[in-house]
């Protein structure tokens, strides 16, 4: 290992994220020349002149392992510098399924920096989509990008629904696409490459030298940061990876600005939580940790009841917080809304449906409706801010607004809330057990019970439930306690299938270092998409127990078509056909043993769930991720 | 309309259940019914065994005690079709499935018995429930 690399970047990650944050407020006014976050402003005139390969190229794609030729020896590798940013940038993996067009960048990943291969590090795997879809599960878990490094035209168009997906979304992420403009297999190429996915990123850019690269890494991960955050794209060009480089100074990150409300609003939000005799506070999907937190402290200050959204989505309020609930008294005159609908306020940052510009084709991608906005009490008034944002604002209103009658009033108040929500909850749970009991004995595994039983299994643990649970019945909303940022991923942005298994494992990456287990409830239709994601998981030994729920379909689509062919008259005997996977069944057990994932099933008898459930948690807790097979009721 | 009219036949149906007895019919087979109910994916939406999105277990449902009963909901369902609700159970006519098949799914679902444990001998379930009255006793 050359040293004299290291030394030579000149900026050390601390001094680097130091700077970031004495910037404090300041804008970033970095130019990145090629950046494009309309393609209307999209720079002319750096249209590369593709060559057709040679011989000696074409004989290499086709299996010749022989390497390109290299006719300057770099003792100074551009790359490394790219790898520098990221590892300033706090990066902590970089999923690939290996390509020449970035094959620079990967060789400086492996062995540039002491330790090499960490920070980031990079995670194998098998299929684009499954690396998008592993950035995507780790931004749900920990509100904050890796990258997917993409091999050209060929692996972006791989890419393309898991970025569309994570897109929906709102997960930050850097898509780093190698571009080998002059030496590679013109059908790899593009000139411009970022226009595949365009409508659905939320910026892009295509550097033209080393400084333009750098700088454009340092703005992927501020825009992605940047609510709305979303997936950001960075075109490498191959010989820019490949260079030497001499004198280059790394650039400064500096954190976004994120507008919250202003003080004249605050205050008016601050009176009339103060004021009001119920007031309630509902919680949506904030952005950080720290949001929480800040939602946490406003609802205490105040004695508002609230509600969360914890069992729907990461990033909500702690489910089991005592406030958690409707309070004593239900008449709530004053209503907030936390990227949620109140009834009397929402604020609600800018959504990603209302940028413009980016889908010159008019493609016109549709947007669900917004759940945080669909809600039978349309809110009064909506402010278009961020909410994490103006959480600190509002606090110190409230807090200069407290006087020591409301604090007594507030702290009485908090006392009935809490109390009438321990008996709402306990009332709740007693209704919920008794429902999930239905099926218990049966065979094929009720799901209600796959979720009941993991229960004492998990609930002294730190755990994630990163799979949506839309098509597995919902069961651990009434049955399990979500009172971490984590504590459930949220279901399908898109609809996308093919999702589950790839972002689980991106959950897995983020609970690796932070003693966390991940649990995958995974349906089998999902699973076949990009099942090589197990290996992934075996080959990084990742904490995750993937719980099979093997009904052996597509299940909601064999249900729309038994009742097309209903309604049609012509019967549901044949419903069956391009819906369900027989003749012959699928073993999950086997194909995970295969991938080298230890595994277990298929079950089919309850009374072997617990055990089985048991020995995957130790296992997965002793850093070996288990997968069972379990054959389940369809829903 | 189409509400009323899927509450007529629903009503309909209840009535003439009221006064029958959940009896297996007579020259049904629930051997056939079996492979029938699986078949016709009868399954997807009431479980292999009754208990599903729509519970059947326990002859739960009024339309099931008697064979008329249950023949007049399938075959008015698939009559009155397309005017029923959507995003229910499939038709049936008659062309899709005969009576006999209809008498053999019946004798099937009423072999359904589901008896789980209270949730005092369930482990987990007392737990979950336990972790909820811990929270009233301490204060949590």
């Amino acid at each position: 290992m050359d040293d004299s690399n290291k030394k030579n970047t000149g900026v050390s990650r601390r001094a680097f994220i130091g700077s970031s944050v004495a910037a404090g407020a300041a804008s970033l006014l970095t130019q990145v020349p090629g950046a494009s976050a309309n393609p209307d402003t999209k720079a002319d005139g750096r249209r590369p002149v593709s060559k057709p390969p040679s011989d000696e190229k074409m004989a290499r794609e086709v299996g010749d392992a022989r390497p390109s030729e290299i006719t300057e020896i770099v003792s100074r590798a551009a790359s490394d510098l790219m790898v520098q940013v990221l590892r300033n940038l706090e990066i902590e993996y970089v999923a690939l399924n290996p390509g020449s067009s970035f094959e620079g960048l990967q060789e400086s990943l492996i062995n540039f920096g002491d330790p090499p291969n960490r920070m980031p590090e990079i995670v194998s795997a098998m299929h684009e989509g499954s690396a998008v879809d592993m950035a995507h599960g780790y931004a749900r878990a920990e509100g904050k990008p890796m990258v997917a490094l993409i091999q050209g035209t060929v692996g972006l168009q791989n890419a393309s629904l898991p970025i569309y997906q994570a897109f929906h979304g709102h997960a930050p992420m850097i898509v780093l696409v190698g571009n080998d403009e002059e030496n590679f297999l013109k059908v790899h190429t593009g000139e411009d490459i970022a226009g595949l996915v365009r409508p659905y990123t939320k910026w892009d850019a295509q550097p033209e030298s080393l400084e333009e690269t750098l700088a454009a890494l340092v703005e992927a991960y501020r825009q992605a940061m940047t609510p709305p955050c979303a997936p950001v794209l960075v075109v490498l060009n191959s010989d820019i990876q490949k260079q030497s480089y001499e004198g280059v100074d790394l650039p400064t990150y500096k954190a976004p600005v994120v507008t919250g409300v202003g003080e004249p609003d605050a205050n008016e939000i601050a009176k009339a939580l103060l004021a009001a005799v119920s007031p309630r506070i509902s919680v949506g999907r904030l952005r950080s940790p720290a949001g929480i937190e800040q939602a946490v402290r406003l609802a205490e200050l105040v004695g508002a009841s609230v509600k969360t959204m914890a069992t729907y989505m990461p990033m909500s309020f702690p489910q089991r917080h005592p406030l958690v609930g409707p309070g004593a008294d239900k008449s709530y005159d004053y209503h907030l809304g936390l990227e949620q609908a109140g009834a009397h306020l929402a604020i609600h940052g800018p959504h990603l449906r209302d940028m413009t510009g980016r889908d010159p084709a008019g493609i016109g991608f549709g947007w669900k409706e917004d759940p945080n906005l669909k809600r039978r009490v349309k809110p009064e008034k909506i402010l278009r801010y961020d909410a994490e944002a103006s959480l600190p604002v509002i606090i110190a209103a409230v807090e200069a607004n407290l006087t020591e009658e409301v604090r007594k009033q507030i702290r009485d108040r908090t006392r009935s809330i809490e109390k009438a929500n321990k008996v709402e909850r306990f009332a709740a749970t007693k209704k919920t057990v008794e429902k999930k009991r239905a099926g218990w004995n049966g065979s094929p595994v009720s799901l209600a019970r796959i979720y009941a039983e993991l229960w004492p299994l998990i609930k002294d643990l730190d755990w994630c439930l990163a799979s949506p649970s839309n098509f597995s019945g919902r069961h651990h909303v009434g049955l399990w306690d979500h009172d971490r940022p984590h504590s459930y991923l949220g279901v399908y942005p898109a609809a996308g299938v093919g999702y589950c298994l790839g972002a689980s494992v991106g959950a897995a990456l983020a609970a690796k270092s932070r003693d966390r287990i991940v649990i995958n409830i995974q349906g089998d239709g999902d699973f076949n998409y990009l099942p090589g994601a197990v290996w992934t998981a075996a080959h990084h030994e990742l904490p995750i127990l993937t719980i099979m729920h093997n009904n052996r379909a597509w299940h909601m689509e064999y249900m729309y078509l038994q009742y097309m062919a209903g309604v049609r008259g012509r019967g549901t005997d044949r419903a069956h056909i391009g819906t369900t996977f027989r003749d012959p069944y699928i073993n999950y057990a086997k194909l995970a043993d295969g991938y080298g994932m230890k595994s277990e099933g298929p079950i089919s008898d309850p009374n072997l769930l617990v055990a089985a459930l048991t020995r995957g948690i130790e296992s997965v807790k002793s850093g070996e991720p288990y997968l069972i097979d379990v054959l389940t009721q369809p829903r | 309309m189409k509400i009323i009219v899927f509450w007529l036949v629903s009503g309909l149906a209840a009535v003439m259940a009221v006064s029958a007895s959940a009896q297996t019919p007579a020259g049904a087979n629930a051997v056939r019914g079996e492979k029938l109910y699986y078949a016709h994916g009868c399954y997807t939406c009431h479980g292999y065994n009754g208990i599903g999105k729509h519970n059947i277990a326990n002859n739960a449902s009024p339309l099931l005690a008697d064979e008329a009963a249950f023949l007049i909901y399938l075959r008015a369902r698939g009559d009155l079709n397309p005017l029923l609700p959507t995003q229910r159970m499939p038709h049936f006519p008659e062309e899709s499935l005969s009576d006999n098949a209809a008498r053999d799914i019946l004798a099937h679902i009423r072999t359904f018995r589901d008896q789980p444990p209270p949730v005092s001998e369930s482990p987990a379930l007392n737990a979950i429930l336990e972790g909820a009255a811990l929270a009233v006793d301490s204060g949590n």
